[in-house]
């Protein structure tokens, strides 16, 4: 069951985007999803493809964990491409089966808008595969540093998905227990009428909040106990460092946006 | 904010990603079952849940494959939806109407979804509002005897504030 539940899917390694800075990565993935919505034409779309094949390559990840991130969408990139074939009326027809016309206009778009999902998929798999949740945490905590001026907490905010994170595998396995535990006392989870379904779910969930809230407690005890008392002048374990190559990766990010919007028509 | 209340607030957003990902086999025939969504409904036991499941909501949609539009579009409709529930909260007093009531807002509420899938997917957005909007009805609805019959052992409204 674990293998299922590789939450984050965080791949060590030492590739140049693994290398980069968690900030670099962010701002970079930030950016790509609005910009692949430059693309308009068989040019722009190729480019995307390109760049997108190009950061696969130097990040070293393995195709299969790629694939592995689309399989949950996979469904829905192929929902999106019939109704585009379907519906979309435009050009000449291509096939013509009677009841169904495929117009090449939709084939166009369908292909279209299945290359920008499948790139914004594997881009942003990217991300989570080479940067460790903790370190997209510290990057995010930094990045929105300047919402504090709007009285918004964010060293709590990301102190609590730094805890968050840290208890999602204690809570799974919990989960994983109970669930044999209740199973091994005659209950059956996946069987029968909706009614009696919905009632197996409820000795599942009374003892997980009884535990998680019980975590919770001795958690609060332990940070007051070891004197935490917020952000302020608080150091840090992990630094943070902002070096050449995440300059380069930026700047290969606005060479690219360029691109784009010079070839788009 | 005190030390309690975020320890509180991380482990229910903790719970919500855990019961996302290690209950999702609890599916009624077609309809995918995400139990993690009745969590939703906590809301309408004491406000003070929100920010946990806000989180929840906020963490699970970072490592989305679909990627950031699903952060900023899902992290918005719970935000909103959660935000109306808490308003209503004030004048309805009976827990399994502002269940109810959430229940018809989120599903309502759907659009902010189906906007998303038309922006970044182009899809239609009539019947991704449809669709979204009828899985996510069960759900909640489903929820709310679930979220009785679990309030019964565990009292929501003081397990946070204890």
């Amino acid at each position: 069951m674990m293998e299922k539940m590789i939450f984050g899917r965080f791949i060590p390694g030492d590739s140049f985007v693994h290398q980069l800075d968690p900030r670099s990565k962010l701002i970079f993935t930030f950016i790509f999803v609005v910009i692949v919505f430059l693309a308009n034409n068989v040019a722009t779309y190729g480019l995307l493809l390109i760049f997108t094949l190009f950061v696969i390559l130097i990040s070293r990840i393995r195709l299969y964990f790629l694939i592995n991130g689309l399989k949950p969408v996979i469904i829905l990139v192929i929902f999106t491409f019939l109704i585009h074939i379907l519906f979309t009326r435009e050009g000449d027809v291509l096939l013509n089966l009677g009841f169904l016309e495929v117009y090449e206009g939709g084939l166009r778009q369908g292909i279209f808008i299945s290359i920008r999902f499948v790139v914004l998929v594997f881009v942003t798999t990217i991300l989570t595969l080479t940067t460790s949740p903790i370190s997209i945490t510290d990057g995010l905590e930094v990045l929105l540093n300047p919402l504090k001026k709007f009285k918004l907490p964010i060293h709590e905010l990301a102190l609590m998905m730094s805890i968050a994170l840290r208890f999602i595998p204690t809570l799974m396995d919990e989960t994983d227990k109970i669930m044999k535990a209740q199973m091994a006392r005659g209950s059956d989870l996946g069987a029968g009428p909706i009614k009696d379904r919905i009632k197996a779910v409820v000795p599942l969930l009374v003892p997980l909040f009884v535990s998680a809230f019980k975590r919770a407690e001795d958690l609060a005890t332990a940070m007051e106990v070891r004197g935490y008392r917020g952000g302020e002048g608080r150091t840090r374990y992990r630094q943070l460092k902002w070096d050449a190559k995440d300059t380069t990766c930026i700047f290969a990010l606005v060479l690219m946006t360029a691109l784009l919007v010079f070839f788009r028509s | 904010m005190k030390t309690k209340f975020m320890a509180m607030a991380a482990i229910i957003a903790a719970l919500y990603i855990a019961v996302t990902y290690t209950l999702s086999f609890l599916s009624f025939g077609d309809i995918q079952f995400r139990i993690a969504e009745i969590f939703n409904h906590l809301i309408a036991f004491n406000p003070r849940y929100m920010l946990g499941v806000v989180l929840g909501v906020f963490i699970s949609n970072l490592f989305s494959p679909l990627g950031w539009f699903d952060l900023v579009f899902g992290v918005a409709h719970s935000v909103i939806c959660l935000t109306i529930l808490i308003i209503v909260s004030k004048y309805v007093k009976n827990i399994a109407y502002r269940m109810l009531i959430n229940s018809f807002v989120f599903t309502f509420m759907m659009w902010i979804i189906a906007l998303e899938l038309k922006l970044a997917l182009e899809l239609p957005f009539w019947l991704s509002w449809l669709t979204t909007a009828i899985g996510e009805a069960v759900v909640l609805l489903i929820g709310i005897p679930i979220m009785q019959l679990l309030d019964k052992r565990l009292n929501f409204k003081n397990l946070i504030d204890q």
